[in-house]
């Protein structure tokens, strides 16, 4: 990637984190960046939130467990 | 390559969300490595790909700017206008970037966020209930996802079959229930996403409206399902194989269950079969159908391959062809139904448990379906059992008048019916009326022929046989139609003539100009009625021209009355003149031939002989067939030859009753020149008046007396016959002739003509005293001319004897008394005296003249008393002549008085003694 994509690229996750921000969604920089990078692959949107969702669901329970 | 890429990616996710593990992960960097105390991670890999890989392709629309407006929309109801706006800035300015290391995939990107946001928010508030979860449950088979389903819907959802064909009805259901938000989706969104996904149980609820049946807990819905069971238990079979063999009784096919029963006389369920008896009802109402459709088809299959083609006709055969249409249409729903049997369609209150309430085609239905094909085939078979023993027009008419119906539907059923039946009549129709031709192998037209001679062909060539008249064809329009073909056939046998062709083609064209285009069929009798009008109006007035022009009728008829009617006086008096000293001869003397020769001199001493030659041809003496002792008189007549086609109009029956009116005229004709010639014998001449000069000295002679007398009685006889003889001429003869040749001219086909000269010579005979109810007149009047006849005799033997004693006696005898000069010489007698002789001779015959008068008289007053008895109104015009000064009537009321002579005051008397009364 050259100079201005990667300049675009910054910008454009920054804005994808702002507006991630604004609606609350708590996902983090680097979670966005690989949701966009999936995106970008052509992965469907739907499935995508569900996983997130999934995961999120699990997730908790299990950093309790883990932190058991 | 690509999958590998995307699995590394959603390692890095799964990662990144379970902090634990991806601290270890993190640590030991980005790569697919394993770690043992990872199984969470890969669990959480796997499970990722699995979903990923269960929805490949997206199923929105990339409409970005709308989810975009969706997110907006949502900050906004969320009173975070401000969050709204920034929001919007930020998109526009990620929309405003392209090219490489852009975002191209920003709707995706949105979607994803919104969608998580969504999650989060469901689960923070854990709503339950209406909505369904924005990513729909999971496939069985995936551990949570039971709990997945109560967590969010709270609801039981029910076992479907994978092969649920009620996606359809799905969407708008869905719409209901998704009201509360994401409004910008549509209902496709959702089918599709159910349709494509492996999932082999729907989400329970198709709706917040339409739970409460679904809820086991319901009551009603558990009523209902008992009140089913209870019914299936109660029947050995099920409704659909009920169905399917009603369906089949309606063709009239034996089921395994409904069989036809002969002591009912229908189609009936088994007995042995345990069905409830509401079905049992409903099944024999339904059966009704095949019943009857039973019937119609036997009605053709007898008709059409099993008989003789004679049997029925081909009206017969139309009709069934009809009915074969009717039930072709009645197969076409057969069919349709049968295979809603088969292949039933779902309702959309969910029947899937398997319950036959749920098939589409219940009996209920089918009673539905059944009405009005059940009302066809009744009116079928109705016709069916009215026609079986009706043919050609008949069963036309009867079909017609069950077509009188006030039900629209039965008329247009029969209307249609009726088309098809009535066409082959309506064809013969058409050829009988434009070229007179009969098609008709079975006798089935209402007009039939007849193999007869020529000339009786009009009079019985051919008739109407009411029995074939179909009742929607009046009779006067069969009459016209009758008379139309009739005249063509006439006019092609008798007349030779082919310009009927032309007629009937002029007829065509005008009625198809005049008519409004309409087809020669049932239920267009206008357009008949124009046609028959058109056609016979113009084949009428060419057989008209023809019989007047070519035949030249009127002509004959003329020639008939100035002959045989005694019409042309010159002839007539020339023809009593040549003719009267031969007739007296007995009639086997007679011949015929010699008479003709007679004839033919008379024509040609009289203005007869200017006349047409054609027509004086014709003009024959005959003889009648005679008895012993006839006379020349009662055998002689003359006859009027006709030909062809006339004789249709001068048939024997006419020329009968002409030579009938012919012999009263000429008896009548005999007694008028009999006492002319008597007249002319009592001319007042010379001798005579010697004869009455020579009564010198007392009173007057007898033979004055006797020659006074004979005087009177000629006189009254005169008058008598004169005026019989003019009222037959004019009051009779000429008055009925003017009529009819009014009538003529104004005749406008065969028949009336014919009816015209029918009347005319009726009437002459009604008035000639011929008819029956004269009878007795006629007696009397043919006495009273023999009696005058007779008078004859006596006068002529009188006025001889006068006129011989005259010449005697001139010279000399003058002075003698007459009496002594009467002899009658006679050859090879003695001479008595003659005196008397004379006076014998005059007693005896004063004595018979006394005797005729009186015998005249009596009849003539009888003759006059009848005469106002009778109907006819001109015979009293006749009694008024004879009796102007109501003479005789006078007379006949006056019963004291002895005979007339006393009261007889002429005013001529010069002798007052003349009164007195002879022996």
């Amino acid at each position: 990637m050259d100079g201005v994509a990667m300049r675009r690229a910054r910008e454009s996750l920054d804005i994808v984190h702002m507006m991630s921000n604004l609606l609350g969604t708590g996902l983090d920089r680097q979670t966005l960046a690989v949701l966009i990078a999936l995106c970008e692959h052509g992965v469907n949107p739907e499935a995508l939130a569900a996983v997130v969702k999934e995961l999120r669901r699990e997730a908790p329970p299990a950093a309790k467990k883990s932190s058991h | 390559m690509e999958g590998n890429v995307v699995s590394d990616l959603v390692w890095q996710l799964a990662v990144r969300i379970f902090p634990s593990g991806g601290k270890s992960a993190e640590n030991g960097g980005h790569g697919p490595q394993k770690r043992l105390g990872d199984p969470t991670v890969h669990r959480a890999h796997e499970y990722a790909m699995r979903i990923i890989g269960s929805r490949i392709s997206p199923s929105l629309a990339n409409d970005e700017a709308a989810v975009a407006e969706a997110i907006k929309r949502q900050l906004v109801q969320e009173n975070r206008s401000a969050d709204a706006l920034s929001f919007a800035d930020l998109h526009r300015r990620l929309s405003s970037f392209s090219g490489p290391g852009s975002i191209e995939s920003r709707w995706a990107l949105l979607y994803l966020l919104r969608a998580i946001v969504e999650d989060q928010k469901r689960e923070r508030t854990g709503t339950r209930g209406t909505a369904i979860s924005f990513t729909s449950t999971f496939s069985g088979g995936l551990k949570r996802c039971v709990s997945g389903a109560a967590a969010h819907g709270g609801l039981p959802s029910l076992p479907t079959n994978s092969m649920h064909p009620k996606l359809p009805s799905y969407s708008p259901e869905h719409d209901v229930s998704s009201g509360r938000s994401y409004s910008s989706r549509n209902g496709t969104s959702q089918s599709q996403s159910l349709s494509h996904s492996v999932r082999a149980q729907l989400p329970s609820s198709p709706g917040g409206v339409l739970i409460l049946t679904k809820d086991d807990g319901n009551a009603k819905s558990a009523a209902m399902r008992e009140y089913l069971e209870i019914i299936q238990s109660e029947s050995d079979v099920s409704e659909m194989a009920i169905v399917r063999d009603v369906l089949y009784a309606c063709q009239g096919i034996d089921g395994r269950y409904v069989k036809y029963n002969e002591d009912a006389d229908g189609y009936m369920i088994d007995e042995s079969i345990r069905v409830p008896k509401s079905t049992r009802t409903l099944v024999r109402r339904l059966c009704e159908v095949g019943w009857l459709y039973l019937r119609v088809k036997n009605h053709i299959s007898e008709s059409l391959e099993n008989g003789p083609l004679e049997a029925i006709g081909t009206v017969g055969q139309a009709f069934c062809a009809a009915l074969q249409e009717e039930l072709a249409d009645f197969y076409r729903l057969m069919a349709v139904l049968e295979s809603q049997v088969h292949h039933p369609i779902p309702l959309m209150v969910g029947a899937d448990s398997g319950n036959s309430v749920g098939n589409y085609l219940s009996l209920r239905r089918l009673v539905v379906w059944l009405g009005e094909p059940l009302v066809r085939m009744r009116l079928m078979a109705v016709l069916v059992d009215d026609c079986k023993t009706l043919r050609g027009g008949a069963m036309a008419g009867a079909i017609h008048m069950h077509a009188q119906h006030g039900d629209s539907l039965v008329r247009t059923f029969l209307r249609r019916l009726l088309r098809q039946v009535s066409s082959p009549l309506f064809e013969m129709v058409r050829r009988w009326v434009l070229e007179g031709e009969i098609d008709d192998y079975y006798a089935e037209f209402f007009v039939s022929a007849q193999s007869v001679k020529a000339e009786a062909l009009w009079r019985e060539g051919y008739q109407l046989q009411t029995a074939m008249l179909p009742s929607f064809i009046p009779e006067p329009l069969a009459q016209r139609i009758l008379r139309t073909g009739k005249s063509i056939n006439f006019l092609r046998v008798c007349c030779s003539d082919q310009g009927w062709a032309q007629a009937a083609s002029e007829a065509v064209a005008a009625a198809g100009a005049s008519a409004s285009g309409g087809i020669l069929g049932y239920g267009e009798i206008e357009v008949l009625e124009a046609l028959v009008a058109e056609a016979a109006g113009r084949i009428d007035k060419h057989l008209i021209q023809i019989m007047y022009k070519r035949y030249r009728f009127p002509e004959h008829c003329l020639a008939i009355k100035r002959y045989l009617l005694l019409g042309q006086g010159d002839f007539i008096q020339c023809l009593m003149d040549l003719v009267g000293p031969e007739l007296a001869q007995p009639a086997n003397t007679l011949s015929s031939f010699k008479l003709s020769g007679t004839l033919e001199s008379s024509v040609r001493a009289s203005n007869a002989q200017y006349d047409d030659g054609d027509v004086l041809d014709r003009l024959r003496v005959r003889m009648m067939p005679h008895n012993d002792g006839d006379r020349g008189w009662d055998v002689f007549s003359l006859e009027y030859n006709a030909r062809e086609p006339l004789t249709t109009l001068f048939t024997e029956v006419v020329m009968g009753k002409y030579l009938k009116v012919f012999n009263f005229l000429w008896r009548l004709k005999r007694v008028e020149h009999a006492l002319c010639a008597t007249w002319q014998t009592m001319k007042p001449n010379c001798m005579i008046a010697r004869l009455w000069s020579n009564k010198e000295g007392g009173g007057q002679s007898q033979l004055t007396i006797v020659l006074r007398r004979c005087q009177t009685l000629r006189n009254e006889m005169n008058h008598f016959v004169t005026n019989l003889q003019y009222y037959i001429m004019f009051e009779v003869l000429e008055y009925s002739w003017s009529n009819f040749l009014e009538e003529m001219e104004e005749a406008h086909d065969l028949d009336e003509l014919i009816a015209a000269h029918d009347k005319y010579l009726g009437s002459i005979l009604e008035k000639a005293l011929l008819g029956e109810r004269s009878q007795l007149l006629c007696k009397t009047l043919f006495s009273l001319f023999d009696l005058i006849l007779r008078f004859r005799g006596l006068a002529d033997r009188l006025y001889e004897n006068a006129r011989e004693v005259q010449t005697r006696g001139d010279p000399s005898s003058r002075s003698r008394v007459k009496s002594d000069t009467l002899s009658k010489p006679r050859p090879g007698q003695r001479k008595l005296s003659t005196t008397q002789l004379s006076g014998d001779f005059l007693g005896t015959l004063g004595e018979e003249m006394h005797g005729v008068a009186v015998e005249y008289s009596s009849l003539l007053e009888g003759f006059i008393a009848q005469l106002p008895v009778q109907q006819h109104v001109d015979l009293k015009f006749l009694s008024f002549r004879l009796d102007f000064s109501e003479f005789y009537t006078r007379q006949h009321m006056s019963t004291s008085t002895p005979p007339i002579r006393l009261h007889r005051t002429p005013t001529k008397v010069q002798k007052p003694s003349i009164g007195t009364d002879p022996a």
